[in-house]
């Protein structure tokens, strides 16, 4: 099977990494804002040396330090897993046409009974409707959308992500 | 469990945040208009009630020949679905554990190398949790998007 993820654009080159820098990518995962002074106690270097690696992990598109904004803080109720099923069109084309919307925060093209995969979510009843008769229904290509309603997610914190910009 | 939702202040930090977590309050604070302070004190706040988590994420296509896989989770009676979900948080693997209705009792989301890759970790960490009754997996070929802004922040 090939398997492959979506491309990055800009300058992702693939770099080496030593045990230094996935010390420094474990402990800014627990804590993104520690700072440089900390750091570079914590991995007996220096300053200069810790701010040169996380800026080599950044650059290469390697590593990246976000805030990740809780979904109920942002004000969506709902989240739901999609199974979305395709015909007379590419997988890759309708999950592109996907990925535009905000609120399907999540798209991969899979094999199985479904052809894409998506993760959404909504403001409210209301606003899943509006979505799906709106937007989703307008897409070309969807045959089928058969939806699972998530009651309680106890953890979401994916590591893998794609890059985009 | 309804939070509290973010301000328009808290919301243009976290729109600066959401992009470079690390940049420095002093110029978040010059750039809005407001203080190093108050940047800092909202920015504390956010994190200690749980609406933002600041981490770091890690560029999938670093990791050639790695897929995605949903593993979709049926419980053998539904008053065991809540304990199922609780212990397969604790596998270091999964990057998303939820409690669903329709399709399964529960959905978990992992990356795998592989199919053979696939069944061996369904194998070694889900199928001897009690209470589970078996589990279709779906294969991810493409992973399109995944927006790291949003998530469920429980911990």
């Amino acid at each position: 099977m090939n398997i492959q993820s979506a491309k990055t654009t800009g300058n992702s080159d693939l770099i080496t990494l030593d045990d230094i820098d996935h010390a420094i990518i474990d402990l800014l995962r627990a804590d993104g804002r520690l700072p440089y002074r900390a750091l570079a106690r914590e991995l007996e270097l220096t300053e200069a040396t810790v701010r040169s690696r996380v800026k080599r992990l950044e650059e290469s598109g390697t590593m990246r330090v976000v805030a990740v904004t809780d979904i109920e803080a942002a004000g969506y109720q709902m989240l739901l897993a999609i199974g979305v099923q395709i015909e007379d069109r590419s997988p890759s084309e309708v999950a592109k046409d996907l990925a535009k919307i905000p609120e399907i925060f999540s798209v991969n093209v899979v094999v199985g009974t479904h052809d894409v995969e998506i993760l959404v979510v909504a403001e409210d009843l209301d606003a899943l409707n509006a979505l799906q008769a709106k937007v989703l229904s307008t897409v070309p290509g969807i045959r089928r959308l058969t939806a699972s309603l998530a009651l309680d997610v106890l953890k979401n914190q994916p590591d893998w992500v794609p890059f985009h910009d | 469990m309804t939070r509290q939702r973010l301000d328009d202040v808290d919301k243009a930090i976290v729109e600066r945040l959401s992009r470079d977590a690390r940049t420095a309050n002093r110029k978040i604070a010059h750039d809005l208009g407001v203080t190093e302070g108050t940047v800092r004190a909202r920015i504390k706040r956010m994190q200690e009630e749980k609406l933002i988590r600041i981490t770091a994420v890690t560029n999938i296509d670093r990791f050639r020949d790695a897929a995605l896989a949903y593993i979709w989770i049926e419980v053998e009676r539904s008053h065991q679905t809540q304990a199922v979900a609780e212990a397969l948080t604790e596998v270091p693997e999964l990057g998303f554990v939820g409690v669903m209705l329709g399709r399964s009792d529960i959905l978990a989301i992992t990356m795998v190398r592989s199919t053979e890759h696939l069944a061996e970790f369904v194998h070694n960490n889900i199928s001897g949790v009690e209470g589970v009754r078996r589990t279709q997996s779906t294969l991810g070929v493409n992973f399109i998007k995944h927006d790291y802004r949003m998530a469920r922040i429980v911990s």
